[in-house]
């Protein structure tokens, strides 16, 4: 699929998903369109791309699939499970202490 | 860039090893992202000809969706994720299932064998019976 971000951003994919899941269920055209929305299109994710990933985290239980009829068609509705809620936040607390890592190493000018 | 060809990626995720179950779910909810796409393309003022070939963009390459998803093991099947181990394991299941099969089509099918058991014994009861008579019409006849 297009890709549009660097390697770095591995993982990346998995805790947005997580995140809006942890909202609402959602399928996969709709969890794009709100990636792009919650993150003013700076983040911008191959769109088939992300079914890999849904796949995978409903094989490793974060993620419980659902199918349900709409307009005539069957979307594949996600929603986070309990074990999914344990890795948003195992996520969650890792990407801050990056984030806080990488923000104090560019604020001091003499190691960045 | 081409309309995407659903079912050659069905084709090529099977092939490459991961679980059908996986893969047909795959193709169909990539299949409808595109007609959400082209949806979203037409409303936008976009001709049908045109609709097509953005979604077909913004969906991206097939090659691209088949190795992201050959790359993620948990997706493959069990004799794709341990190759060496299935190649022992399958020939001893199969050696294993032959003898139980017909014992199984036997079960399965218990009532038609019921039947052609009773039919058995009674061509075999009166079978008997006729040579029995002609055995005591030889004797005392």
């Amino acid at each position: 699929m297009a890709k549009s971000n660097p390697p770095f951003m591995s993982g990346v994919p998995e805790l947005l998903l997580l995140r809006l899941l942890d909202r609402r269920e959602m399928y996969g055209y709709e969890l794009v369109r709100s990636i792009k929305e919650a993150t003013g299109e700076a983040i911008s994710l191959g769109e088939g791309v992300i079914y890999p990933v849904l796949h995978s985290l409903e094989r490793n239980g974060s993620l419980k699939a659902r199918r349900k009829p709409v307009g005539g068609r069957t979307r594949v509705y996600y929603s986070l499970t309990q074990q999914g809620r344990g890795r948003l936040q195992d996520l969650q607390d890792d990407w801050r202490r990056i984030q806080n890592g990488i923000e104090t190493a560019l604020e001091s000018p003499g190691h960045a | 860039m081409r309309e995407p060809d659903f079912n050659d990626l069905a084709v090529r995720l099977v092939h490459s090893g991961i679980a059908p179950r996986h893969a047909h779910r795959t193709v169909n909810e990539i299949r409808d992202h595109y007609d959400d796409l082209v949806d979203a393309a037409v409303d936008q003022g976009a001709s049908s000809r045109e609709a097509r070939l953005r979604a077909a963009r913004e969906l991206g390459r097939i090659d691209d969706l088949v190795a992201e998803m050959s790359a993620r093991r948990e997706l493959k099947t069990w004799a794709f994720r341990y190759p060496r181990a299935a190649i022992v394991v399958y020939p001893l299941a199969c050696l294993a299932v032959l003898p139980v099969a017909p014992i199984y089509a036997g079960l399965a099918n218990m009532p038609l064998l019921a039947r052609w058991g009773a039919s058995l014994l009674a061509a075999g009861l009166f079978t008997a019976a006729l040579l029995l008579v002609l055995q005591l019409s030889i004797l005392f006849g």
